[in-house]
């Protein structure tokens, strides 16, 4: 932040019309949406992750062991080929979610990719649209 | 001034009643160019973001709240349904429309597991932090679930499994919806804040050009 000369005051300041101010909005809007999603579909991963480590798991289990699998709060004593098939079943739901939730990640990066070149064409140095300044 | 508090019949808002923030696109025609006129507007501008501010706050802690809410209420779905599963298998009217569009090698597995679930369901629930027992579960058609308030419901696991159903699609919805609202409120805020700074700099610049042209007249102070 700097204070602005007097005389950069009054030339700098193209004027923002009211459509230019929804078009930053949006970027903004879509920029915080990008944020939080990213955020869900990092904890989705590694749920996911965890979904496989079981599967590996259940693969080296003994069959004749009955398995212990915790269904909410709850832990449930059954067989191996059972948990086999909850577990396939917790695995297409979380696929699903993680491919929704990349869908939802590429239209705000369409999205804002596209608000970027409307907005530096009118607004050029006057304006930063970077998450991460170079 | 458009933004007069009477005028709410003509005022947009967003589905949950929202209100738009008004737009001040040219300051000069906002205002009518007298002092007190642009100190009401300074002070109105940040009595509405100060209004929109709390409506953040509340949304944003209602949001939270669901996002405990969901998880607890998919828990017990999930295990309402896994009751379910094993009695609708155990009583060998094992929905066969329901699943036969993925299940249907599934189902010959199911043959050979029906005569080891005989047993009554075994499960090791958590008695307290830390300190877990086993249980053993009989056959049952009924799941009691906490309404809250203290109150345990029976239900049919049919119904349970209806009735929780809802409430995850509901809480779900309410959750979008305050995900919606919460950048409805953040876009109105920038707006408020965007009108503050135009306000104010048209002011520092009005006042400055008057002193330029050293006529105080026009400066009431």
């Amino acid at each position: 932040m700097r204070l602005l000369n007097q005389e950069d005051e009054a030339d700098e300041s193209t004027e923002v019309t009211w459509e230019d101010q929804q078009r930053i909005n949006t970027f903004s809007k879509y920029n915080q949406r990008l944020q939080d999603i990213e955020d869900l579909l990092q904890k989705k991963k590694t749920e996911k992750e965890y979904l496989d480590d079981v599967a590996m798991e259940l693969e080296l289990a003994d069959e004749d062991e009955p398995v212990m699998y915790k269904i909410g709060e709850t832990i449930v004593h059954i067989k191996l080929s059972q948990a086999q098939k909850l577990l396939e079943k917790e695995h297409k739901s979380i696929d699903e979610e993680i491919s929704g939730l990349q869908n939802r990640v590429e239209e705000c990066e369409n999205g804002m990719k596209e608000l970027k070149v409307l907005l530096y064409a009118k607004f050029g140095n006057a304006i930063n649209l970077e998450t991460n300044p170079i | 001034m458009s933004v007069s508090t009477s005028s709410t019949s003509q005022v947009e808002t967003n589905p949950r009643g929202i209100p738009k923030a008004p737009f001040v696109s040219n300051v000069d025609d906002y205002l009518d160019g007298t002092d007190s006129s642009v100190e009401s507007t300074l002070n109105k501008f940040q009595e509405m973001i100060a209004k929109y501010r709390y409506m953040e706050l509340n949304v944003q802690n209602r949001r939270k709240g669901l996002d405990e809410k969901i998880p607890d209420i998919a828990k017990t779905l999930a295990m309402v349904e896994f009751l379910k599963d094993r009695r609708d298998r155990k009583l060998g009217k094992k929905a066969k429309k329901d699943d036969d569009d993925d299940d249907l090698d599934d189902d010959l597995e199911d043959e050979d597991d029906e005569a080891a679930d005989d047993a009554p369901l075994k499960t090791t629930f958590e008695l307290n932090d830390t300190l877990y027992a086993e249980a053993e579960i009989e056959e049952s058609e009924l799941v009691y679930l906490w309404l809250g308030a203290n109150v345990m419901l029976a239900y049919p696991l049919d119904e349970a499994q209806a009735l929780l159903s809802s409430k995850l699609a509901g809480a779900q919805q309410t959750r979008a919806n305050a995900v919606e609202d919460l950048e409805w409120l953040r876009e109105q805020i920038t707006v408020m804040e965007v009108n503050l700074a135009r306000v104010y700099n048209w002011d520092v610049r009005r006042r400055r050009e008057a002193k330029a042209k050293g006529i105080e007249g026009t400066d009431e102070k």
